[in-house]
């Protein structure tokens, strides 16, 4: 289903054309009531200030005709910086250094052989899952290809230094759908401190940070019980004048009104609730802080309350030495980290499998995509001279939910592991980070071809570098 | 200001083979500068200000009917105040002592006043109290450390970035290097001339870290040559010149740069050239996290040779296989036996542009709003409002102001201090937050006719909470520096990771300088934290707290005429007006004392005059 038009432009904007390359009668403008729409956010404020300064613009630009999925409600992103093997995982390679336990079992009329012995609850999962195998990142260097997979661009790039995380375009895009119960920020980043934020957005779309507790989130109540908060809070209303009469600027009305929403989110019936979990749940996600993580991701997007893009981090994967070397006390190889995400992951499919969705015949999973990434992936073959992997471009990413068809591969490497052999989609090439997050974002609904006006480089930024001219596109094959 | 713009030589835009009209290299996006996002932050915030209704006021005497403008104490009012008579704005009165006081420590320290140094400042009578406030602020250790921040997020100092690797130890390095200097007053030219000439081993000294911090893992050498030149002219000469690093900027200078889009690729090549006889190499090549050494060779230049990285290919131009060394701005060469980085040290820094970047980005720490936003992409052919492009508009809100500034700095020496102090004495800087002299128009925040207020930056912010509640706070500090007690010491802002000082500090937009500029916008998370974070706000507020202010207040008086005023003193700089005080008497008293003296601290620390500068 394409997303709806908007209306052509209303408000003249010649220098979107030039910047963008084509001719306004072509482009979809900025419209009045898209104005109107983006009023009611925090980008009221760039708006202002493009009146002012003519260096700045305004609105949005777009290809145009772009097919847009709108397959799924929710994101789910769960990075593994450090990058996993692929070839023990995802795209396994059996050979002499495989593992005896890893026990190689064949799915799916032998289309997908899979480390049963390594990870065998996701195995269960396994008809959930699609499997893209030619994606190929750009840096082998972790910070780098870190940055890159969640900005949708090159860190270093022209717009890199500005980029918002992808999960903040998520919010902004999805802030003219809010309703008045959704409390909760846009973006919430479980156990993933460091991660890029907001860039040249507003602040209200940077990721809301919470490191997962079974409490709940720290600052959601008062530690000094609610009577005492309640009083406070009255009195600061009383004292605080500056607050109603604005005679400290605009500035700090902003700030007002996110103590007025952070008020909100704390008078939200069970708010807290979305954030807790039970000792049993945390058992079963495998007692770590990955699997609370993804409680939590699951609790926010059954909760629905207007978060759309969640992020969940489980780093430690880079095994330059060791990477077979059997569980002990401080040993961290492919097993101790699979014995982290195998239970959480494979419990988050099963649940939000079976929990209903917000339309009715639709699960959860089904509203929700649930994807798997890293920033590259590691050497293929015999195993370094420290029985370790090192850095390697080839990467797989692991799809589910939103729309994408289950028990599915793209793309074939070669025997190795280390080239494709076929890149299993219509692009015909490797599918890299810019693909990926036109996919996660044509899921979303959210125009891939979309070029922002008012980036404070005033050169333009696109959500996806050079996806307006074709260059990067949604991975359509697995939907 | 045309005179030295015309200077500018044009080397001959060559034809190089990847011009196009679009960019046409997919992977690859062109590099450009690490831009500051606080600039545009700062701009969103003052420019969008609402038209708000004017406020009660709490200082100075109300303008009388016909406009009155304050004296000018120098160049500074005579441009803003100058300009604001012709234009027939109306400023906002003279800031009170209390607001001033509050404003200027901030500002020049980082810090909030203590309760002391407002209380003698108030009963100070004589005439230049507020000159001797000031030179005491620039004075201060205090002043150090806030400005070392400053510099350190110019340079974005840092132990890692997306890139590259300073390590803490080299992070150290560098952030002594700032932290001397600036305590030293060295001259803001010569500084820069050591960071660009820097030599030696990234952990013992901090100039070659400027070097370290730009090496491109992903690229070949020239690479490194590349950000090495691009980032020197974002930092200090306030100009995107990754810009034409790639592909003369074509298909979108227009509306970036019109001074760069009169260069060429070819020209940044000259540019980066001077980079091209600096070499690097780990000090221990076996040990993955050691220093590097910087050193100059005296052969070598910039080879047009790649085809791979991060940068489009460098072919040769017919039999040119190599680029000498050629200053942007104005073509100049080094001389014979001048090391190359410091012969771009020296060409850099007499450029007048430098010395415009830096008054710049001074003046809008000071007043909220630079004079060319953003701060970080100055475009110098559009300064000149007789002179300018057609179809062009004037960059500078007040082009005369800058010139004047820069001219100031220069004639100075570029003295951090002095410049600072100009500012800080103007009467334009002293105008009041409050806007009374009718309904605030949001046109008149370029003409500077009232003070623009920011929120607190995350250090400062920080240390006002620890301060204001008498309760500070220890953070212990990687790569072998000591343990600090103020968030404004920290060497970098990935410092204090991993606990709820770490997480304020994120929240309050602290950046990484590197991806995440430093933000002063405000969110959800924040207020939460101001109202709800048990350890950063709410037990500080305690009176079992040991020696919080609220301890030491309610040992002191159980008069709520008294806890009142001690309390808006430590954490607002000032005493409560007559009517805010009756408001607190009558909460104190109406309930337990205590309770309702916590209740009070807690109120003050999440108003928006504490949260605000």
């Amino acid at each position: 289903m394409a997303r709806p038009r908007l209306p052509k432009s209303t408000i003249e904007c010649p220098d979107c054309t030039k910047a963008s390359g084509f001719p306004l009668g072509q482009s979809e403008g900025f419209s009045r009531r898209r104005f109107m729409q983006i009023a009611g956010t925090g980008l009221v404020a760039s708006y202002f200030a493009d009146v002012l300064s003519p260096r700045l613009l305004q609105g949005a630009t777009t290809a145009g005709g772009v097919y847009l999925r709108a397959t799924a409600k929710n994101a789910i992103f769960i990075f593994l910086p450090g990058a996993p093997s692929n070839i023990d995982t995802w795209d396994l390679k059996e050979g002499a250094w495989t593992p005896s336990d890893f026990n190689p079992t064949s799915y799916d009329n032998n289309n997908v052989r899979f480390p049963q012995g390594l990870m065998p609850m996701t195995a269960a999962q396994l008809d959930k899952m699609t499997f893209v195998r030619s994606g190929l990142s750009w840096a082998a260097v972790h910070t780098l290809g870190q940055a890159w997979v969640q900005i949708a661009r090159n860190p270093g790039g022209a717009t890199g230094s500005i980029a918002p995380h992808i999960g903040a375009v998520v919010a902004l895009e999805s802030q003219i759908n809010r309703k008045p119960t959704d409390v909760l920020p846009g973006f919430i980043a479980l156990n993933s401190t460091g991660i890029p934020a907001s860039g040249y957005f507003p602040a209200s779309y940077a990721p809301f940070q919470v490191v997962p507790a079974a409490t709940g989130l720290p600052t959601i109540a008062h530690p000094d019980g609610a009577s005492r908060f309640s009083d406070r809070w009255s009195f600061m209303q009383q004292l605080d004048s500056a607050r109603t009469t604005g005679a400290l600027g605009k500035a700090t009305l902003d700030m007002n009104d996110f103590y007025t929403q952070s008020k909100a989110l704390m008078d939200a019936p069970n708010i807290n609730a979305v954030f807790s979990f039970s000792t049993a749940e945390h058992t079963k996600y495998g007692a770590t802080t990955f699997g609370d993580s993804l409680i939590v991701a699951r609790n926010i997007v059954a909760a629905g309350k207007g978060t759309r893009f969640v992020q969940a981090t489980l780093g430690g994967w880079d095994h330059h030495s060791g990477i077979y070397t059997k569980p002990a006390n401080g040993v961290n190889s492919l097993y101790t980290q699979c014995a982290q995400f195998d239970p959480a992951y494979a419990s988050l499919l099963a649940d939000l499998s079976t929990m209903p969705g917000s339309v009715s015949g639709k699960t959860l999973l089904d509203e929700t995509l649930v994807v798997i990434v890293a920033e590259f992936g590691r050497t293929v073959g015999v195993l370094n001279n420290q029985a370790g992997r090192d850095h390697n471009l080839r990467m797989t990413t692991v799809w589910a939910g939103g729309g994408i068809r289950g028990g599915n591969v793209i793309g074939k490497t070669d025997v190795t592991g280390g080239s494709v052999a076929d890149f299993g989609w219509s692009g015909n090439r490797d599918i890299r980070p810019e693909d990926v997050v036109s996919t996660i974002y044509s899921a979303l609904g959210i125009d891939y071809t979309t070029m922002r006006h008012d980036d404070p480089l005033n050169r333009g930024f696109e959500y996806v570098p050079f996806a307006k001219d074709g260059t990067y596109k949604p991975i359509d094959e697995m939907f | 200001m045309k005179q030295w713009i015309a200077l500018a030589v044009v080397a001959p835009t060559l034809l190089l083979g990847v011009e196009k009209e679009t960019c046409p290299f997919g992977p690859f996006d062109l590099r450009s500068p690490r831009e500051q996002q606080a600039s545009l932050n700062h701009q969103l915030s003052a420019v969008a200000e609402a038209v708000a209704p004017s406020g009660r006021r709490r200082s100075a005497t109300p303008p009388a009917g016909d406009v009155s403008y304050p004296v000018s104490v120098n160049y500074i009012d005579d441009e803003i105040f100058g300009k604001m008579k012709t234009d027939g704005i109306r400023p906002a009165p003279m800031s009170s002592d209390e607001e001033f006081l509050r404003r200027v420590t901030i500002d020049l320290t980082g810090q909030i006043p203590d309760p002391a140094t407002v209380l003698a400042f108030l009963a100070d009578k004589s005439a230049d109290k507020r000159a001797k406030t000031i030179d005491a602020l620039l004075a201060s250790d205090a002043f150090n450390d806030r400005w070392t921040m400053w510099f350190g997020d110019l340079v974005q100092n840092v132990q890692v970035s997306a890139n590259s690797r300073e390590f803490p130890q080299g992070r150290n390095a560098y952030y002594t290097y700032i932290h001397d200097s600036i305590k030293a007053n060295k001259p803001y030219d010569q500084m820069v001339r050591e960071l660009l000439g820097g030599m030696g081993d990234s952990f013992l000294a901090g100039p070659p870290n400027y070097w370290v911090r730009q090496i491109q893992p992903n690229g070949p050498i020239q690479d490194t040559y590349d950000n090495l030149a691009a980032e020197s002219g974002r930092m200090f000469l306030g100009m995107p010149m990754q810009c034409i690093s790639c592909h003369n900027g074509l298909g979108h200078l227009d509306q970036v740069n019109l001074y760069l889009k009169g260069h060429a690729r070819y020209d940044f090549w000259g540019n980066a050239s001077f980079f091209s006889r600096g070499r690097f190499a780990k000090s221990d090549k076996n040990v993955n996290n050691s220093s590097y050494v910087i050193t100059e060779a005296t052969t070598g230049s910039y080879q047009l040779n790649t085809t791979s990285g991060n940068k489009t290919a460098r072919a040769p131009i017919g039999t040119q296989t190599t680029v000498s060394p050629s200053f942007l701005m104005t073509g100049e060469t080094p001389r014979a036996g001048e090391a190359w980085r410091d012969a771009y040290g020296r060409m850099l820094t007499a450029n007048p542009q430098f010395s415009l970047a830096a008054v710049n980005y001074l003046w809008q720490q000071m007043f909220g709003l630079a004079i060319v936003e953003p701060a970080n992409n100055m475009d110098p052919t559009r300064y000149d409002p007789n002179n300018l492009p057609a179809g062009q508009t004037v960059q500078p809100n007040h082009p005369a102001l800058l010139t004047r500034l820069g001219s100031d700095f220069t004639a100075n020496h570029y003295d951090l201090r002095a410049i600072l102090r100009t500012m800080a004495m103007s009467n334009a800087y002293q105008l009041s937050t409050q806007y009374t002299a009718s309904t605030w128009n949001e046109s008149w925040t370029p003409y500077y006719a009232r003070h623009i207020p920011r929120r607190l930056m995350a250090e400062a912010l920080l240390d006002a909470v620890a301060k204001s509640t008498s309760a500070p706070i220890t953070y212990t500090v990687s790569g072998g520096l000591p343990a600090v007690t103020s968030a404004m010491k920290l060497p970098d802002t990935l410092e204090v990771r991993g606990n709820v000082y770490g997480r304020f500090l994120d929240e309050f937009g602290r950046g990484n300088r590197d991806d995440e500029p430093r933000e002063n916008d405000s969110s959800i998370a924040q207020a939460l934290s101001l109202m709800n974070d048990g350890t950063v706000v709410v037990n500080r507020t305690h009176r079992a707290t040991a020696n919080s202010t609220v301890a030491k207040v309610l040992a002191s008086t159980t008069d709520p005429n008294s806890i009142a005023d001690q309390l808006y003193l430590n954490t607002l700089s000032r005493y409560p007006t007559a009517s805010e005080k009756a408001q607190a008497v009558a909460y104190l008293k109406s309930g337990t004392l205590a309770n309702k003296t916590e209740d009070l601290q807690w109120v003050l620390l999440n108003s928006l005059e504490f949260l605000f500068d």
